[in-house]
């Protein structure tokens, strides 16, 4: 298991090649922490924040930063894509695979939704069914054929177009050390930087500025209730590894401090981790007034000077954080 | 997040979560998920709720199929004509009861295969009533299961249903 799809999968198809690394350390080098609200996408049906960059660059980054060459392609012919797939495994190479989360049968029903961002590694093949390892799962899991091509190959936002990949080769050396304050700048850049209104600290402002218009955007209290309460399953549940990645970002920085031997970075890792502490009362509070149906202004003002605070807290962070970087 | 406050007893989701060990190291442990350990029965009753109100208005002839299952997957118009290669204005007009009459047969297969259910189940609602009212979770102690098994012809289904002998 892994906190996030991305990162673990990243990281166990790079422990497989040799390459001792941590889920946080991809993560953190690969600027994975991010903050955005989208209301305006056409594609979601109700407005939504991410914690996270998007699908793909955080391969991307670690890629162009780290020298670590992936092999990617993407189809048009679904059984090409298949045959390729097979075509791989039976060599003993693990592959990623894009999916939607939906159609991963082995995941709880409960958990499923339509989301073309899930990432899986394809670890082998018996019969009919492909053997999985998904971050989110505890163990090996299996699935049908017919499922995964319809999980590659499901259409909409972000679709996967049957998108895979594997490692080709790992440089024998990283220099962490010079990787480490560039992957940190850019993630307060994303965070504090010049940036859409509904991007970064200013994000997560607009977020919760925006939440108290919910109850207009919605069909009834029911309706309101779901949406409220999916605060938490974002922040918490869906592959964060909790407090909406902070905590795996805490736990980043942590690690880095030990490679530049900071005690500053190490202090800020501290910092971070109480950031995340905020975040998780913020998705307690969510998941409460959720239940409860306690959905007045109110308690949506309350929920929106939480996500306030968070704001200010992080802006302070980062500022913190550039000068601490600027030091190394 | 202290580690001792991060445990969840909640066997049927876990998930990992990075915390602050009692070493004051900081690292991963597996975990249950918070809000489907106390709040799982609170989202089955509002999906239940949802559907069957769904349901009423289909009965009615007030909705289109293609409206009751874009609300239960949550979609909305764009995403659901990019999933089914349908453009936009045809999408909005399934769902428009007296539209939906003169819909074409491949538009109800994409439809289908995007709602993950048989072309049948458009005209269809099945439903068990020694199931009802039993949680999702429980599902294996239903006592009458529904198979549905697809065929090589695209518009047929068999639909078997059985006692369950667990």
């Amino acid at each position: 298991m892994a906190a996030h799809c991305e990162s673990g999968t990243l990281t166990a198809l790079l422990k497989h090649k040799g390459l001792e690394i941590t889920e946080p350390m991809i993560f953190g080098i690969g600027s994975g922490l991010y903050f955005g609200y989208l209301s305006r996408t056409p594609n979601l049906s109700f407005p939504m924040f991410i914690l996270r960059t998007k699908p793909g660059k955080l391969r991307k980054k670690i890629a162009r930063r780290t020298d670590i060459k992936f092999n990617t392609q993407r189809f048009k012919n679904q059984d090409k894509a298949a045959l390729e797939l097979d075509s791989l495994i039976s060599e003993g190479i693990p592959v990623a695979c894009q999916v939607d989360f939906y159609y991963m049968d082995y995941i709880p029903q409960w958990e499923r939704v339509h989301a073309n961002i899930h990432f899986i590694t394809i670890v082998g093949k018996e019969g009919d069914e492909y053997i999985v390892s998904d971050s989110y799962y505890p163990k090996l899991a299996r699935i049908h054929k017919d499922n995964l091509r319809k999980a590659r190959f499901a259409g909409g936002y972000l679709a996967p177009k049957g998108f895979m990949y594997y490692i080709e080769s790992v440089p024998e050396n990283i220099d962490y050390k010079k990787l480490i304050p560039v992957a940190i700048k850019n993630t307060i850049n994303n965070m504090i930087g010049v940036q859409p209104p509904f991007i970064g600290v200013r994000g997560i402002r607009t977020f919760a500025k925006k939440l108290q218009g919910w109850p207009q955007l919605t069909r009834d209290i029911d309706h309101l209730s779901h949406e409220v309460m999916k605060i938490n399953v974002f922040l918490e549940d869906q592959g964060t590894g909790g407090g909406g990645f902070r905590f795996l970002y805490a736990t980043f920085l942590r690690q880095a401090s030990e490679i530049l031997s900071n005690s500053a970075l190490a202090d800020m890792s501290k910092k971070m981790m109480e950031i995340g502490d905020g975040w998780r009362n913020i998705s307690y509070f969510a998941a409460k007034i959720g239940k409860n149906r306690d959905l007045g202004s109110d308690k949506l003002l309350e929920l929106s000077n939480l996500i306030h605070e968070r704001a200010d807290a992080e802006e302070h962070f980062y500022k913190e954080l550039r000068i601490v970087v600027s030091n190394i | 997040m202290k580690e001792k406050d991060a445990y969840i007893d909640y066997e049927p989701q876990q998930l990992i979560m990075y915390v602050e060990k009692e070493d004051g190291s900081f690292g991963p442990i597996q975990t249950g998920s918070y809000i489907s350990k106390n709040y799982l029965d609170d989202f089955w009753e509002k999906m239940l709720r949802l559907r069957n109100n769904l349901l009423e208005q289909l009965k009615k002839n007030e909705i289109t199929p293609v409206y009751f299952y874009k609300l239960i997957h949550d979609f909305n118009d764009v995403e659901l004509a990019r999933r089914t290669g349908i453009p936009v204005f045809k999408v909005k007009r399934h769902q428009k009861v007296n539209s939906f009459k003169s819909i074409k047969l491949s538009d109800l297969q994409k439809y289908a295969y995007a709602f993950d259910v048989p072309v049948s189940n458009l005209f269809q609602a099945i439903v068990v009533e020694d199931n009802e009212n039993r949680a999702e979770t429980d599902k294996n102690i239903q006592p009458i299961i529904v198979k549905q098994t697809r065929t090589e012809n695209p518009f047929l289904v068999i639909t078997k249903i059985e006692s369950n002998k667990k």
